[in-house]
């Protein structure tokens, strides 16, 4: 709204709230596409169609967006309370991970949902389900990470994103993505303390619940949630000064010469 | 007992319960202490109330809440997700607020050492540090160490980003103050964020100048050294400065300021908030320009003239060459060929005594000083002296403001913040002027008129407002006079600005309340003598006078141009506007007559109005600096700059507020007060005051706009008057 009014593009103080408040000082009522996209469907079959899909407390399908280390990446629309299993290993949807590898991370609802481990692979993908087992259901962005790949790099990569989104108004948000992703690169490309694993944790808790918008806590969920199923990858970043997937390419590179 | 208006902290928390709802007000707990305050109160302005420290960097009282910085964090018991910002949340009743639990002191260490991983550290040599705030809530709020052991980010520094404020990007905490006060109080976004997240800053947009006149509030309000004044840097460190509450001398307005002194040097001014006066503001003619009194030309000996040259001398022969040369003045050519002109720029008392000394020591009624044309001494309509009716406070209320030919930006500058500050409210403001003004941008309408015919176009508005319903079969006489000036009007300017004009006129005459403001030197301008006349009877046939957001007046000059006025330095009037029995030469008059033999200049430079008069024996000056009339004279008497003195001045709007000394006195100059004391007692008289207090006194025994005030009664903030009864004792 405020970009639309030709203001920076920040979040606004709410209350007042869009729908009394909104742009231009008018009520303003903002969906994204995913609700308006369900919505023909609702109106030319009724409410009780859509309400039969999906689980007692979820109902309804949802447009999930596959990505990441799959077979076949892609939007699929499904009822919730479908396993994750299904999505990805089902020759319909994901048709199973990349090269065959093995799976070994499940990012449920977008970057800001936090990282689920292989285990959480039969958890139905309702909203109670997901928070049951530590994510969200979030932006219904299903990103999924093989064996293959280095877990410090992916968060790294995120954490860049969310770097580079942050609008900038608030300290916590701006100023913490900066000082977390100088922090990852440093742990991935071999400078990286054993210290710095506890002060990711705690520079998180200093941006999440204290920024201004969800945005700030949204950069944390990939880091705590990391660190908390992965922390042994994160001390062999230290250990071996870097990451061990570069450190092995270097090594065959050497051996090659 | 009931709860006293003026302080809602309650102490007994009984009391709280038992008068709930009762006053008005909203009662909450702070860190266990029970405070009441108004509904809509930000939590963080509660607990200030109750003396509890919530630091802050991007919230400033007069703008909106931003809620960026996040360091303002409390606990609210019963609000889900703790912290929270106290900036942005506003008190409820039973509200239970805790300000130093754990929590909250993490998170405030969090943003501390946020806001300090790319900070320089460089307090030694920033000019912010010691009134910093970022150094000062890190001593009192953050942390002792840092974790941050990355490389610090750097910029180029600093950058001029106006040719008197400098930016320090590496210092900045992008608390978006200074550009706020660009967007929201200056409105004219003279510095903005530019780029986003960790790479934002502050800068100037692409071919636009930070050339604001109120651009030194952005370095007053920054809480960090990133913005500093070229005027200042490395000047001073702030412990080392005395500061003195006084009152700006560079306009009319009378912006209450703070004088930041050194070893008896001005090093610059800060506001000092008075809400009826400045709204906490000072624009940069105020806050740095006070060179004249730092000034190394200030003069600091007496002087008389020797053939062509101006010698020293001691006070003692300069006093006794004065009152020789003026008694065989007198005696030769009569006590009116002696004549005085005074200043808009010295105190009320040094007006009332310069005043006294001419008529009563000399005897001649030959007073003025230069000052815009007005008819006679009051409104003959009115019968009101000539001054705004309504004060500045009122022009936020106005429904409608109308300039003209004046222009506040460059005049009387923080009135302009104060009309945009209507603006934002809902104002219309309508501008008439033969030039261009800062606000036409902002305007609704805007009047430009041809060269010289500003009194013209007065005629013409108030020719239509008398044709309105409002201003039905009142002033008659009024209306057959203007009916035949305002038909040359409309043919002179021009159909199309008549129309406009006129429309102007309804609009006014239908305003809920309108301000109209016209600049007092306007009134000097061709066809301009009846324009104080004209646009007074137009507020009071539309009904703008004399009710909350309407009015009418003059914008002055100088810091004392009205007190000058009140204090009888008119040709015509006594102090408090009395009719002088025997009206003495005007200004120009003065200046024009071959009959002056005698001038006494206090604090004035005729020179630059013309030339002196033909038949002038003798001249006395009395000034900071040697004026081009000064080098003319056959005496000069170095006198002291408002820092240097005590005494009061009357702003704009009428309030009396208190000049303090800031200054020891520079040796070898004297107070005007002091000088004129001294002149009067070696012209025979006996006048024993002891300082300005004793001057005040006797201003308000006999006075009616000064009735009942004393030194200690003008406080800080000065008081406003009105025309009263004078008890005298």
């Amino acid at each position: 709204m405020e970009s639309l009014e030709g203001k920076r593009g920040y979040p606004r103080l709410k209350p007042p709230f869009p729908a009394a408040v909104g742009l231009y000082g008018g009520p303003t009522v903002i969906n994204n596409c995913e609700t308006l996209s369900t919505l023909p469907a609702i109106l030319r079959n009724g409410p009780d169609w859509y309400a039969s899909f999906g689980t007692e407390k979820s109902k309804g399908t949802r447009v999930l967006c596959l990505s990441g280390q799959v077979k076949k990446p892609g939007n699929y629309e499904l009822p919730l309370g479908t396993p994750f299993r299904t999505l990805i290993y089902d020759e319909q949807y994901g048709g199973g991970i990349l090269d065959d590898r093995e799976l070994k991370a499940i990012i449920p609802g977008g970057s800001s949902s936090p990282i689920l481990g292989p285990d959480k692979i039969d958890v139905a993908m309702d909203y109670e389900s997901i928070a049951a087992a530590g994510s969200m259901g979030g932006s219904g962005g299903v990103i999924i990470i093989n064996d293959d790949t280095c877990i410090v790099g992916a968060i790294l990569r995120m954490t860049e994103f969310y770097r580079d989104e942050s609008c900038g108004k608030c300290t916590p948000c701006r100023e913490g993505t900066y000082w977390l992703t100088e922090v990852l690169h440093r742990l991935e490309h071999g400078a990286g303390k054993q210290k710095d694993i506890d002060l990711l944790l705690d520079v998180c808790d200093n941006i999440s619940g204290k920024s201004f918008c969800p945005l700030g806590d949204a950069a944390t969920s990939s880091i705590v949630s990391g660190i908390k199923l992965f922390r042994d990858e994160f001390l062999e970043h230290v250990r071996l000064g870097g990451c061990p997937k570069h450190l092995a390419h270097a090594g065959a590179h050497s051996a090659l010469k | 007992m009931g709860d006293p208006a003026g302080s809602p902290v309650l102490i007994d928390g009984n009391k709280v319960m038992a008068e709930e709802k009762t006053d008005g007000l909203v009662h909450l707990t702070i860190d266990d202490m029970p405070v009441a305050v108004p509904p809509g109160t930000l939590v963080w302005a509660a607990a200030r109330q109750a003396g509890i420290e919530i630091p802050i960097y991007c919230y400033h009282p007069k703008m909106p809440p931003l809620g960026a910085c996040r360091m303002c964090f409390v606990e609210i018991e019963k609000i889900p997700k703790p912290p929270q910002t106290a900036c942005t949340t506003p008190v409820s009743e039973g509200m239970i607020v805790h300000t130093k639990t754990e929590k909250v002191l993490k998170a405030r260490r969090g943003t501390l050492e946020f806001l300090l991983i790319n900070h320089p550290l460089d307090c030694p040599i920033c000019d912010k540090g010691g009134e910093c705030d970022l150094q000062d809530f890190t001593l009192r709020h953050g942390p002792g160490g840092t974790r941050f052991d990355l490389k610090k980010r750097h910029y180029p520094k600093p950058v001029p980003v106006s040719n008197e404020v400098m930016l320090d990007r590496e210092r900045c905490i992008l608390c978006q103050r200074c550009t706020r006060f660009s967007s929201e109080i200056s409105m004219d976004n003279g510095l903005v964020m530019i780029s986003r997240g960790f790479r934002m800053e502050v800068g100037t947009a692409p071919d636009h100048a930070f050339d604001s006149v109120f651009s030194g509030n952005t370095v007053e309000i920054c809480p960090v050294g990133a913005l500093t004044a070229s005027a200042y840097r490395f000047k001073s460190r702030p412990w080392e400065l005395k500061h003195v509450p006084s009152v700006c001398n560079n306009c009319s307005v009378g912006c209450n300021a703070r004088l930041d002194v050194r070893v008896d040097k001005i090093m610059r001014l800060s506001s000092r908030q008075n809400d009826e006066i400045d709204d906490g503001w000072l624009c940069n003619r105020g806050r740095w320009g006070f060179d004249f009194v730092n000034s190394p030309q200030r003069l600091r000996t007496p002087l008389i003239r020797q053939g062509d040259t101006l010698e020293p001398t001691t006070w003692e022969q300069a006093f006794y060459l004065i009152a020789t040369r003026l008694g065989g003045i007198a005696k030769a050519h009569g006590a009116k060929s002696i004549g005085g002109i005074g200043s808009t720029r010295t105190t009320n008392e040094e007006a009332y005594l310069f005043q006294k000394l001419l008529r009563e020591v000399l005897g001649t009624p030959n007073v003025d000083h230069h000052h815009g044309s007005f008819p006679g001494s009051r409104d003959p309509l009115t019968g009101q002296p000539w001054m705004m009716t309504n004060s500045i406070a009122d022009i936020e209320k106005a429904s409608h403001i109308v300039l003209i030919a004046s222009d506040p930006y460059e005049r009387q500058p923080i009135l302009n913040l104060r009309i945009k500050k209507a603006l934002k409210a809902g104002a219309r403001i309508f501008i008439v002027n033969e030039g261009v003004t800062e606000l036409d941008r902002l305007a609704q309408g805007k009047i430009t008129l041809p060269q010289g015919s500003t009194g013209l176009a007065a005629k013409l508005l108030l020719a239509t407002a008398l044709t309105t319903e409002k201003a039905h079969g009142q002033a008659n006489e009024l209306r057959t006079r203007v009916k035949q000036e305002a038909s040359l009007a409309r043919r002179t300017l021009g159909e199309e600005t008549a129309a406009q004009l006129e429309a102007l006129a309804y609009e006014i005459a239908a305003a809920q309340g309108a301000i109209i403001l016209y600049d007092e030197m306007a009134t000097l301008a061709p066809n301009s003598a009846d324009l104080a006349a004209d646009l007074s009877a137009l507020a009071v046939v539309t009904g703008n006078i004399n009710r909350p957001g309407a009015g009418v007046g003059p914008l002055f000059e100088d810091a004392n141009s009205l007190g000058v006025r009140d204090m009888g330095l008119l040709s015509d009037s006594l102090p408090g506007y009395q009719p002088a029995e025997e009206a003495g030469l005007a200004y120009t008059e003065m200046l024009q007559s071959p009959d002056i033999r005698a001038l006494f200049v206090m604090g004035a430079n005729p020179l630059r109005h013309g030339a002196l008069p033909s038949n002038l024996e003798f001249l006395i000056v009395q000034d900071i600096t040697l004026t081009e009339t000064a080098q003319k004279a056959d005496v000069v008497l170095p006198a002291l700059s408002f820092a240097e003195k005590d005494g009061s001045m009357t702003n704009v709007d009428h309030h009396v507020q208190a000049v303090r000394r800031a200054l020891r006195p520079l040796p070898g100059a004297k107070a005007d007060w002091e000088i004129l004391i001294a002149l009067a007692n070696h012209l025979g008289d006996r006048w024993n005051y002891t300082g300005p207090q004793d001057v005040l006194k006797e201003i308000a025994a006999s006075n009616p706009f000064y009735s009942g005030l004393t030194w200690e009664g003008l406080g800080a903030q000065g008081v406003r008057t009105g025309e009263q009864e004078v008890a005298r004792a």
